[in-house]
């Protein structure tokens, strides 16, 4: 099992949710959430008012699966997510030990 | 066999109450049927027992108590049992009741049973108070009747006298710590109808607290219709769920309105009209409530402190300790609740200070409506007193008032197809009313200070909310932005904007006002829309604010869709999505002024297919059709303005414009104006020549006049149209009728050059200026990429009377061409943005940087 954490834009959660359930993923969590990469921020002028935009709003997906979903899970979130400018995002990916069902107490992939 | 024992007897019963429920739907006779149904059972049970034990023929009597001691019993319901006992029976009766106790189990009925002396009856135990509250619905099952009057007449009845006070208070509070429980709203998506606001449980304590009271009245018929109504929606709950569980869930409300359960007819309905009608239902029983609660001097929603009002003698109405008391008669010596100016001044008082009605006047206001509606005269009076209601900080609970008591609809019909509708999806937490209502309260909830460390646009939004040139519009636009959803069609959107221009014929309101709540009501859902696309990708922004067109659209926009999120649930608007939203009005509101004089209407073949290009589209059609034979030449004067002008004018206004063309030989310069005591009006139409827009800021400074808004148009045949939107500081239009004629005339001599600026200028008492609440430094910039052929001027500076003159004058003098002029203000920040030519070209930089150096002159000259 592998642990799929992908920082995409906003404007790109609807596909990617869409990318992925078509990829057989069944679960995944979403955070509203802010930052900034090589993208950095920039400065926005309103009434001759400085605001400093430093952090940028980013949503960020979490999602399990099984290592055989994997590659199927990245090429689907990339597909979707990509328009190919700076600030498209990343995905990171970790090993997971344990996945536990709180209901049944299931263990395992089958948790999933 | 099971035939013949109690279990089966009484099961038999219970089948013979479920048929009866399936054919007829009367939740109450079910109820009622199967409480019987457990009488029988118990007496038959006791029976032996007696027999048995012939000393228990006396001193021990059998009471139903709590909902079986109403008599009703829902097919799950709890069977509470009191045995009263005298002090000698107390022992032996141990082992007889606790047999029956078990049988009953055995039958399948929970039964909860109370051993008391009529002595522990007789005084209401705080430390146990649903034992105190339970006595109040008493009813003999037999056993020794003299004992069980002993108890009802003597004992409960003491306790109910003496203790009344302290169990109506204790049933506030219970109720109050309830209602906490489910967010203080019965407006809930999958309600549980016992114990939600508005439910059973509530039904029973207005029950209880008129009970309590002497002379109390009898229950309202519209009460009983909803007693009828969660009868029958609790025992078909109890069918379905096979158990006491109250919770009407997606599916439960489907099969309801699908047998169309608590209705009478039992014929299939929408699950969404099913809805309407149990929160109908709910809101009756609420009001009720509260009204008995009034009656004990309690309030069942913590109080709020009510604001201070001085009120004329003559109003009609006084405020005393926290409630608004209706006079009997108004200054006109009729009844004071039949007449409309006082009862919508109520409700602005409302709005004003947060004191409810008293009941009483509540009764009567109600009881007016059919008198109200006769004598409701429409119109700016209408408007005005509408706008007082809705800019009042308490205004969400004034309008549910008087949507409670009919007065909103009588006044806005268009809100009756909302009212209780409910919008089915798993995002919505109200009614499609009750979100308008706490949109509105948010709206008002942004003008609260919000602390030191709130958020930049936190701080920004009530800085919005608070430089509103007239937040009645936004207001207005927020009460009938939805109502569109009680009709069928494609978009709710223009449904309800469809609605709204009949209520903006009603009030008359002037065309800027008009256009400016119909641009907000069609555009509601555009910047929730932006929000999903990537907010900082220049197309999004442009594609946005070629939808809104004026910063002041902008701000009631940005200000609107925070409200309208937050009022949907109330954890839909996170700090993250508000943040986005101010980043979106931000980028919008920099990308607002740009391309104005690139993007120019041609009335041929300008088709692209977008939203924004067939709504333009569309009234231009409609000019033309409104202009009959003279369509060719609207075409004509249409060709060439900006798409600005036809974005923020109606067809009506557009027209009126082109018939002023007509007139050129007669007069040039052709004036059209309109007074309001608030924000002023006046369109100039007329032949380009230079220095015209300085000549009308000039002419307009030297009245006094202090400039909100503004804009110049020119078209391709070289007529301009420039409209001032002005406030008044010397009040001399106002206390002055026959000034506003010569006003007129005078700007057409002023601009004609046939009377001299400077003259009036000097003669004129210079307005008293109070220090500023904000320093605004001046800014200039400029942009050669806004536009093809012109250089765009950015002027940010402390408004100051005289500002837009020294600008304008400044622009001329140094023989600029103004090609679009676009004037605003936010508080106390003026923002004028010119499109200029120089020789129909671009400026050099060096003439910039003359400029620029010019106009730091002109307007450090006029503040001086």
């Amino acid at each position: 099992m592998q642990k799929i954490e992908a920082v995409i834009q906003p404007s790109r959660l609807d596909a990617v949710k869409e990318a992925l359930v078509e990829a057989g993923v069944s679960g995944i969590t979403i955070f509203e959430a802010r930052g900034h990469g090589r993208q950095k921020g920039h400065t926005e002028f309103y009434r001759g008012r400085e605001y400093a935009v430093d952090l940028l709003p980013k949503i960020k997906l979490e999602l399990v699966v099984s290592d055989e979903m994997v590659e199927k899970a990245i090429q689907a979130i990339i597909g979707a997510a990509r328009t190919g400018r700076i600030g498209d995002g990343k995905i990171f990916v970790s090993r997971v030990d344990e996945a536990v069902r709180i209901r049944n107490d299931e263990r395992g992939e089958i948790a999933l | 066999m099971r035939g013949d024992t109690p279990r089966g007897e009484l099961d038999r019963g219970l089948e013979e109450v479920r048929r009866g429920f399936l054919e007829d739907g009367d939740g109450l006779r079910a109820a009622t049927a199967r409480a019987a149904q457990v009488d029988g059972l118990v007496r038959r049970l006791w029976a032996p027992e007696t027999a048995r034990e012939p000393v228990l023929r006396s001193g021990i009597a059998l009471a139903a108590v709590g909902g079986y001691g109403r008599g009703m019993l829902f097919p799950y319901s709890d069977v509470d049992l009191l045995f009263c006992v005298e002090k000698s029976t107390a022992k032996i009766a141990k082992q007889p009741v606790r047999r029956l106790s078990q049988v009953l189990w055995d039958c399948g009925i929970q039964v909860a049973m109370t051993m008391r002396q009529p002595s522990d009856c007789s005084r209401f135990d705080a430390a146990n108070p649903e034992f105190g509250l339970s006595l109040l619905d008493l009813r003999s099952l037999g056993g020794d009747s003299e004992l069980f009057r002993r108890l009802r007449d003597k004992s409960v009845a003491k306790m109910r006298q003496r203790d009344a006070k302290v169990i109506a208070a204790e049933l506030v509070k219970l109720t109050r710590e309830r209602h906490a429980k489910y967010g203080g709203t019965l407006f809930h998506l999958e309600p549980n109808i016992k114990d939600c606001p508005g439910g059973l449980r509530d039904a029973h304590v207005c029950q209880w607290l008129n009970g309590l009271r002497r002379g109390a009245p009898a229950p309202a018929p519209e009460f009983e219709d909803a007693l009828a109504f969660f009868a029958a929606v609790r025992c078909f709950l109890h069918y379905r769920h096979e158990r006491d569980d109250n919770t009407l869930d997606w599916q439960a409300q489907d099969a309801a309105a699908e047998q169309g359960i608590g209705l009478g007819a039992r014929s299939r309905v929408d699950a969404a009209y099913w809805m309407r009608a149990y929160f109908r239902y709910a809101r009756i029983v609420e009001r009720c409530l509260a009204r008995a609660a009034e009656d004990f001097g309690l309030r069942i929603e913590a109080e709020v402190p009510v604001r201070r009002l001085k009120l004329p003698a003559n109003a009609g109405f006084v405020i005393k300790a926290g409630r608004i008391e209706l006079a009997a008669l108004g200054p006109s010596g009729i009844d004071a609740a039949h007449e409309p100016e006082i009862v919508l001044a109520v409700f602005a008082a409302m709005a004003r200070t947060g004191a409810a009605l008293t009941p009483a006047g509540e009764e009567r206001i109600a009881d007016a409506i059919p008198l109200l509606s006769a004598n409701l005269e429409e119109g700016p009076g209408l408007w005005q007193q509408l706008s007082a209601i809705l800019t009042g900080e308490r205004a969400a609970m004034a309008l549910r008032s008087m949507h409670a008591l009919g007065v909103l609809e009588l006044i806005l019909p268009e809100f009756h197809g909302i009212d209780a509708l409910v919008i089915r999806d798993a995002y919505h937490r109200y009614t499609v009313d009750e979100h308008t209502f706490v949109l509105i309260e948010t709206l008002h909830g942004l003008e609260a200070d919000p602390g030191p460390n709130a958020p930049e646009w936190r701080v920004k939004f009530r800085s919005m909310i608070r430089e509103l040139q007239n937040p009645g519009l936004l207001y207005l636009a927020a009460v009938l932005h939805d109502t569109g959803k009680g009709r069928a069609g494609a978009s709710h959107a223009a449904e309800s904007a469809r609605m709204a221009r009949n209520v903006l014929a009603r009030l008359e309101m002037d065309a800027y006002d008009s256009a400016m709540v119909m641009r907000l009501i069609e555009n509601h859902l555009e910047m929730s829309a932006a929000l999903r696309r990537d907010i900082f990708d220049a197309a999004t922004v442009r594609a946005f604010a070629s939808k809104v067109q004026t910063h002041e659209s902008l701000r009631m926009l940005t200000l609107f869709t925070y409200a309208d999120i937050a009022a949907v649930h109330p954890d839909a608007l996170t700090p993250w999505k508000a943040e986005n939203l101010w980043r979106l009005s931000m980028a919008a509101n920099n990308q607002l002024d740009r391309n104005v004089d690139d993007e120019r209407v041609h009335t041929r073949g300008s088709l692209d297919g977008t939203d924004a290009s067939r709504a333009r589209d569309e009234k231009i059609a409609r000019i033309l059709s409104l202009a009959g034979g003279d369509a060719p030449d609207a075409e004509h004067f249409l060709e060439g303005f900006p798409e600005r002008y036809v974005k923020t004018r109606s067809a009506e206004v557009m027209l009126q414009h082109f018939a002023m063309t007509r007139h050129f030989a007669a007069e040039p310069f052709q004036i059209a104006f309109q007074y309001s005591p608030a924000v002023n009006e006046i369109t100039l139409v007329t032949q380009d020549r230079p220095r015209l827009f300085a000549g009308m800021a000039s002419a307009l400074a030297a009245w006094g006049m202090n400039v909100v808004t503004a804009d110049a148009f020119a078209n391709s045949a070289g007529v301009v149209v420039d409209t001032f939107r002005f406030t008044d500081s010397f009040r001399t239009l106002e206390l002055n009728e026959s000034e506003r004629q010569r006003f007129v005339a005078s700007l057409r001599d002023l601009i004609a050059g046939r009377a001299s600026v400077e003259k009036l200028l000097s003669g004129r008492r210079r307005a008293r200026r109070r220090a500023p609440r904000i320093v605004v430094e001046t800014r200039i910039e400029f942009d050669n990429t806004a536009a093809a052929h012109s250089t765009l001027l950015q002027v940010v500076a402390q408004d100051i009377p005289g500002l837009l003159r020294a600008i304008s004058m400044t622009l001329s003098s140094l023989a600029y061409n103004v090609e679009v002029a676009l004037v605003d203000t936010e508080g106390e920040t003026a923002i004028d943005v010119f499109y200029l030519t120089s020789g129909g070209s671009q400026l050099s930089d060096a003439q910039e940087r003359a400029l620029r150096e010019a106009l730091l002159a002109a307007i450090a000259a006029n503040a001086g």
